[in-house]
């Protein structure tokens, strides 16, 4: 046998078998060797990687968002006001619990100490993770906090800035406001460094330019060990880079005085500059205040989102209407250009005419009579628009002038969600409706009505472009970026031409004469009575689907008609809806508008000036003033 | 014979070797005990080499007395040890969930730890005594009765590791002692049988997460019955065959079917006497990432710690796993972990080449031993340290299963320094001795 009885040698074992226990240790350790090899060289990167993500944690060093100014560029309209948040380390607690904690933190800032136990975790886990009980923690109360520290340990806090707007209304529609990243949305932006509990603009500038707004967060990476104590060694640090602030070519004085002019009725105003394309004040009614979002009631978002007047909605770039007689301007544009019709051969308005088997109705009934073309724009008659248009022009010159004069397209004003309206040709019936063009259809386009639809600030660019021969501007919101630390302009925007046309000069100076006769002889010379400029307009009273007795009403302008210094001219348009009650509100708010805007005055010191004047319409306009002094 | 002569037999290479692996151990249990600020916040440092010297001084006494003379009491050593862990089991202080110490204030032992010298010295002189008849049936299952009532004392504390290193000491010491092949391959295929089948449920539970018929069939007690009497009833016809055929495959057919009955038998037992935090080790092992928070963690982060080492180790006192204290245990049963971590695979190789160094001596050793009971004991130390080195760097890489193993001569703990060094210290008494006549 075997074993002990050993080999040659005289050994006691079989050194076969000590062979085979040696070999056995050695291949053993090989196959350590190897698994070792795989880690330690072949894999030595991942696990070094996973040895640094265990212990590292960063926190995220916030960077401050751009604030938003309007032209003045002195008080801001969005601003971040200090906030923090409260933080308690449960493991750091001493003296007292957690609960016993809680109570008096919800004492101090005046929030359910429930709400705030929730915030607790249950598990005991990570002890030493500070957790996050309340946001929007006031300074003072920070303060108090940080004068009693012995009294609450394992509590810390830190800064969580709060977006404030200084000035709310029709001018949130321009700012919009910002809000927390949604999975959709973080889904397109993920790669231009957007993450899941990233803030950004929602709505208006907050969002068109919240690259430029939100800065670049740094960070602070600790380093944390097992039980995610914070280790002392040196932090290495990221600053952030704040993000920049955003000069607005709105006039805060003239938004809220368009504000006021066009008072509580569902509508917008536009008032821009044509000679660049700035626009210094766009108002939509009605609208909300992004600061009071979180508050329960009438303002909460969400009880805004589901109000039927859509406040959300900015009337002036994202509602399209038919933009009624003011279309006129474009057939007369047409007419003159074309010189399809001599302007001074006159058409007899009859009040009624006939189209195929139909008959229509001008807006005056017993009819105007026997008009020319600045006669028929005055007065702004049917008769005498519809025929030229159906017998003279025809739907395809028609459409194509509309064209020419930017109506069907987007301006490209730097807000998002602005839609392009619609003008109507042959081949657009056909493929939308499946039906041929009809000449009641040519009628229909040539008052403005039908298939024809604008939004306000298309109208008004037309007018921009009439102001200037032929140049239209691309209408702006963003003035200057401006660096927020050194006050450097970092970015300037330069007026930009949208668009030219092939219309002849003569033509944009005819028109404007015929503009400013539409206030001095025409539709709207009851209205127009301010004394600080002479205006040039065309009025526009639209019919809307399922209302008979109100009237869309436009009134599209520009003044003063005469200048030797084209920047000092202004575009206003207003457009109130026809659910409104029909007051033909839009002429009076431009003549509101007008007044201030070159008077250089409030809406109230216009309100007041005018009833000294005893302007009809501001009869009955109440004032705060009036009824503060009465009281 | 004369002083000087001994001295020039002394195994110089494995004292050297021994040597070298435990002042290793002292500098990365100091490491252990840095902080996350690199400020030391442990002295067990100190007290190891409290241990160390000594481990030493018991390594030269251990050289200098002839470990012959064990062979005569070493039944009684043997008695003695039995009934100090039948005293353990019941007066014992629990340690990390066995009752496994015993101990009067702040100093302790483990009675477990030391009765593996026991155990060794006790089978040697079974074996030297029945060194002609070692390959019968009937003295090898004799020595698998020696070896298992300690065994099971252990198990039943219970700790797992110690007591399954009882296993490979017989493994060798039997081989060595030309114990049949057939034999040592039955004991391995039932052993490893029954681990496997311990684990089947909790594998079914947590790996697979789904029920499995024939894992209810072999685990539970109302089908299982029917199996081991299927089972044994094959066994009884087979050696009826057997008996009047003949025929080897009946011996065959008994040798894997008893296998395995045995196997599904001691499942049973296995399960009754393991926690489940220990069944859960054994899962863990196959897929840490079962629970990578809870029970998976000490494996993830001693992979991690030692894969993060690289190729030259991220410097001594430079590891963040360790002195963050993601590794746990990491002075005793992590220790090859954080070795790894700052010393690296450069380091790894050090450490395993003085390893294989010490044991391939120890081999030799065994070689020139002059007597019998020389070999059957020196042989069981050598497989006492080997699956001690084995089992715990392997825990550490992820090889093997944790359990609660130290690893000889770098661990800190006087319990397992003094088992290794007595067993260090006989081998060199071996060595001594290998010319007398």
């Amino acid at each position: 046998m075997k074993g002990f009885l050993g080999s040659s040698s005289g050994s006691n074992v079989s050194r076969s078998r000590l062979i085979i226990v040696g070999a056995v240790f050695v291949f053993t350790f090989f196959i350590y060797l190897t698994h070792l090899f795989s880690l330690q060289v072949v894999n030595a990167v991942l696990y070094q990687k996973k040895a640094r993500d265990v212990s590292e944690r960063s926190d995220i060093i916030p960077a401050q968002r751009g604030k938003i100014y309007d032209r003045n560029y002195d008080n801001p309209l969005a601003m971040n006001i200090d906030s923090f948040a409260i933080l308690v380390t449960p493991a750091e607690v001493q003296d007292r619990s957690i609960d016993e904690l809680v109570d008096k933190i919800s004492s101090i800032i005046n929030i359910s100490a429930d709400e705030l136990k929730r915030k607790i975790p249950r598990s005991t886990a990570n002890k030493y993770q500070a957790v996050e009980l309340v946001s929007g923690v006031s300074f003072e109360n920070i303060a108090y906090i940080a004068e009693h520290i012995d009294e609450f340990s394992g509590v810390s806090w830190s800064s969580k800035p709060l977006r404030y707007y200084n000035m709310t209304g029709s001018i949130s529609h321009i700012i919009g406001y910002i809000g927390g990243i949604t999975s959709s949305e973080l889904q397109v932006l993920y790669n231009q460094g957007y993450a899941y509990d990233s803030v950004l603009g929602k709505r208006g500038i907050e969002k068109q330019y919240d690259m430029i707004l939100r800065g670049t967060n740094g960070r602070r990476i600790k380093t944390v060990d097992v039980k995610g104590r914070d280790i002392d060694r040196e932090d290495l640090i990221e600053p952030p880079q704040n993000g920049m602030n955003i000069r607005l070519t709105i006039d805060r004085n003239i938004q809220e005085l368009a504000e006021k002019a066009l008072g509580p009725r569902k509508g917008s105003v536009v008032v821009l500059q044509p000679s660049t394309g700035e626009i210094v004040a766009m108002v939509s009614y009605p609208n909300f205040n992004p600061n009071l979002f979180s508050i329960p009631g009438p303002t909460n978002f969400g009880v805004l989102s589901l109000d039927p007047d859509f406040p959300f909605l900015n009337r002036a770039i994202q509602s399209q209407y038919a933009p009624a007689s003011t279309f006129k301007l474009v057939l007369t544009t047409a007419l003159l250009d074309t010189e399809a019709f001599d302007p001074e051969r006159t058409i007899t308005c009859t009040g009624e005419l006939e189209i195929g088997n139909r008959i229509t109705h001008c807006h005056k009934l017993s009819g105007h009579g026997p008009v020319n073309l600045q006669e028929a724009l005055e007065q702004s008659c049917n008769i005498y628009f519809g025929t030229v248009g159906m017998e003279y022009l025809g739907i395809d010159v028609i459409s194509q002038y509309a064209r020419y004069l930017g109506l069907s397209s987007v301006t490209g004003i730097d807000l998002p969600g602005e839609v392009a309206g619609n003008i109507p040709t042959k081949a657009w019936k056909e493929s939308v409706y499946n039906n041929t063009w009809q000449k009641g259809d040519t009628y229909n386009a040539s008052i403005g009505q039908g298939f024809v639809t604008s939004t306000p600030l298309q109208v008004a660019t037309e007018i921009a472009m009439i102001v200037n021969d032929g140049i239209a501007y691309r209408p702006h919101i963003l003035k200057e970026v401006i660096d927020p630390i050194s006050g450097e302009v970092h970015e300037r925007i330069e007026k930009e031409i949208l668009r030219t046309s092939p219309i002849k000069y003569e033509t944009f100076q005819t028109l404007k004469e015929y503009m400013r006769s539409v206030v001095t002889d025409g539709t709207s010379n009851v209205v127009i009575l301010n004394t600080q400029v002479d205006v040039a307009a065309k009025t526009g009273t639209g019919q809307a689907w399922g209302l008979n007795e109100n009237w869309h009403s436009w009134f599209a302008s520009f003044g003063p008609y005469e200048t030797d210094n084209p920047d000092e001219r202004y575009v206003v348009l207003t457009m109130v809806e026809a659910s409104n009650e029909w007051e033909w509100w839009a002429p009076k708010a431009a003549d509101i508008i007008y007044e201030g805007l070159f008077g250089n005055k409030t809406y109230e010191e216009v309100i007041r000036d005018f009833k000294k004047r005893r302007v009809w319409y501001a009869w009955d306009i109440p004032l705060e003033e009036d009824t503060d002094g009465n009281e | 014979m004369a002083t000087n002569r001994d001295v020039l037999k002394f195994d110089i290479i494995l004292f050297i070797t021994t040597i070298a692996l435990m002042v290793i151990g002292i500098f990365f249990i100091y490491s252990s005990g840095v902080n996350s600020a690199g400020i030391s916040v442990s002295n067990e440092w100190i007290k190891q080499i409290i241990w160390v010297i000594s481990s030493i001084v018991i390594i030269i006494l251990f050289t200098i007395y002839d470990y012959a003379k064990f062979k005569l009491i070493s039944f009684y050593i043997y008695i003695v040890m039995v009934l100090l862990l039948i005293f353990t089991l019941i007066f014992g202080n629990y340690v990390n969930g066995a009752r496994s110490w015993l101990g009067i204030g702040p100093f302790g032992i483990q009675p477990g730890e030391f009765s593996k010298i026991a155990l060794i010295l006790y089978l040697g002189s079974f074996l030297d005594d029945n060194y002609k008849t070692i390959f019968t049936l009937k003295k090898f299952i004799q020595a698998i009765v020696i070896i298992a009532i300690p065994m099971l004392l252990i198990l039943v504390q219970p700790d797992f590791g110690s007591a399954i290193v009882n296993v490979p000491i017989f493994l060798v010491m039997m081989f060595l002692a030309g114990a049949r092949i057939k034999h040592l391959i039955y004991l391995i295929i039932t052993g490893s049988l029954i681990i496997y089948l311990t684990a089947l449920p909790a594998w079914s539970e947590y790996i697979a997460r789904e029920e499995v018929l024939i894992i209810n069939v072999l685990t539970q007690w109302a089908t299982l019955k029917y199996v081991i009497a299927a089972l044994i009833l094959i066994i009884l016809l087979s050696a009826a065959g057997l008996r009047f055929f003949k025929a080897s495959y009946y011996y065959w057919i008994i040798y894997f079917t008893s296998s395995f009955t045995l196997a599904l038998v001691g499942s049973i037992g296995g399960r009754l006497v393991l926690k489940g935090y220990q069944i859960m080790r054994l899962i863990i092992f196959i897929d840490p990432q079962v629970d990578p928070q809870g029970a998976g963690w000490n494996m993830i982060q001693s992979i991690t710690a030692v894969g993060a080492g690289g190729i030259w180790g991220r410097g001594y006192l430079q590891g963040t796993q360790s002195h963050l204290q993601y590794l746990p245990q990491q002075n005793s049963d992590f220790i090859f972990s954080i070795f790894s971590e700052e010393a690296g695979f450069v380091g790894a190789i050090i450490v395993f080449a003085l390893y294989i160094l010490l044991l391939v001596r120890s081999l030799i050793v065994v070689d020139r031993a002059n007597d019998r009971y020389g070999v059957a004991v020196g042989s069981g130390i050598i497989g006492m340290i080997f699956f001690h080195v084995i089992i715990n760097t392997g825990m550490a890489i992820g090889i093997m299963p944790i359990t609660g193993i130290p690893l000889f001569f770098l661990s800190y703990g006087g319990s397992s320094l003094w088992t290794a060094s007595i067993g260090i210290g006989i081998l060199l008494s071996i060595y001594q001795r290998r010319y007398r006549n």
